[in-house]
């Protein structure tokens, strides 16, 4: 019976991993899509495919960081982890319903939080880690933002004397695909790391592996596949938010943020901290349109996806608190 | 009044606040981040006088 719980746990976990990348991944194409460099569904199968072999580049710091840093592992059982993920999935909907781009990465970490504190209070959860991760909830965007912000200038000033412009944005637009696959490949390493991590944990708490044990390959493997097939069917109400709402990109611009993002999110995994995509891209979309002047970036939009991130821990966390109440009660 | 600078000043005040709670040997980022945030608010500034001379002009 506990193993049938067990696939089945693994089978929303993977759930979780195809609406972030429903969710998320949107992000990816949204730059691509507004400077209408490809189309929407080329854009959609480009993002796919770097975020299915983002596994051959990165390793698996992110997913052993959500396993073993964010709540005790002793703490972890099967109703904790479905409470968890449950909590998170019903935020992610409730935020795409509404053309949110809150992060599918804070609401799992604060479903799994909500659910351990639920079982055995706030003593178990990590300090240190959490601490961690916390700092880079709010450090990522900001970076996404700068390098955002630097590159666009250093590029507009690099060719400010060149005359062609169509040639220059021809240049550009090939240069975006090379950034939209960039961005891709992080977004794939940093995010389908993280249901590699709640499966992980849910192998160790139940003695199915050993802690010190790798990821093992078949969960590697599936997470990436849920994650590109949830970027394939897309989420078309978000890329709209993403890509012409917080502000009118050129081909230059996207190509800026994009790499901007890529930056952050190939350092934040190679470090194995697992931070909000969503938000590193935002701030880097935000950091290019305030290179032309501030009133490119349109704050009020800014500032509603601004609350869906301050709401997503709490949110999710009363999600996972409610759902371990009534798996309990059974 | 320059809002990028203001913005930007507030950023680097962030940056700086996150310091001491950032692991040992990656806090040299945020310190960089304050570092490089105030540096774009200078240069903001000088773009908005530039601007603002060059209007009434």
């Amino acid at each position: 019976m506990e193993s049938v719980a067990l696939w089945l746990v693994v089978l929303v976990a993977l759930s979780f991993d195809f609406v972030n990348g429903f969710h998320d991944a949107a992000n990816s194409i949204a730059t691509v899509v507004a400077t209408r460099v490809l189309s929407p569904r080329m854009a959609v199968i480009w993002a796919a495919f770097f975020n299915f072999i983002a596994f051959l580049v990165f390793g698996t710091e992110v997913a052993s960081t959500i396993a073993k840093d964010v709540v005790h592992q002793d703490i972890l059982s099967i109703g904790v982890i479905f409470a968890g993920l449950t909590g998170a999935i019903v935020w992610n909907l409730i935020t795409f319903w509404l053309g949110l781009p809150s992060s599918s990465s804070h609401a799992l970490i604060g479903g799994m939080a909500g659910a351990a504190i639920a079982k055995g209070g706030f003593d178990t959860l990590i300090g240190s880690g959490i601490a961690e991760i916390a700092v880079f909830i709010v450090l990522a965007p900001l970076l996404g933002l700068l390098l955002g912000f630097g590159l666009s200038l250093a590029t507009m000033w690099a060719v400010h004397k060149y005359r062609r412009v169509e040639r220059l944005n021809r240049i550009f637009r090939r240069g975006q695909l090379l950034s939209a696959a960039a961005y891709s490949l992080g977004h794939g390493a940093n995010d389908a790391q993280k249901t590699m991590g709640v499966i992980f944990a849910l192998l160790i708490a139940q003695n199915e592996i050993s802690p010190n044990a790798d990821v093992p390959l078949w969960v590697v493997l599936s997470a990436h596949s849920a994650i590109a097939l949830g970027t394939l069917t897309g989420g078309w109400r978000i890329v709209k938010t993403m890509g012409s709402k917080l502000t009118r990109l050129q081909p230059v611009g996207g190509m800026a943020a994009e790499t901007a993002a890529a930056t952050t999110l190939f350092f934040v995994s190679a470090r194995g901290i697992p931070v909000s995509t969503t938000q590193t891209i935002t701030g880097a979309i935000v950091g290019v349109g305030s290179s032309n002047r501030i009133s490119a970036v349109r704050w009020n939009v800014a500032g509603r996806v601004l609350w869906a991130w301050v709401l997503t821990i709490p949110g999710a966390a009363a999600g996972a608190v409610l759902t371990y109440g009534i798996v309990s009660a059974f | 009044m320059d809002r990028r600078a203001v913005f930007f000043v507030g950023a680097a005040a962030v940056c700086a606040a996150l310091a001491p709670a950032t692991e040992h040997d990656i806090r040299w980022i945020p310190i960089a981040m304050a570092g490089a945030y105030l540096v774009f608010a200078l240069l903001s500034i000088v773009d908005f006088w530039s601007r603002r001379r060059e209007h009434e002009d």
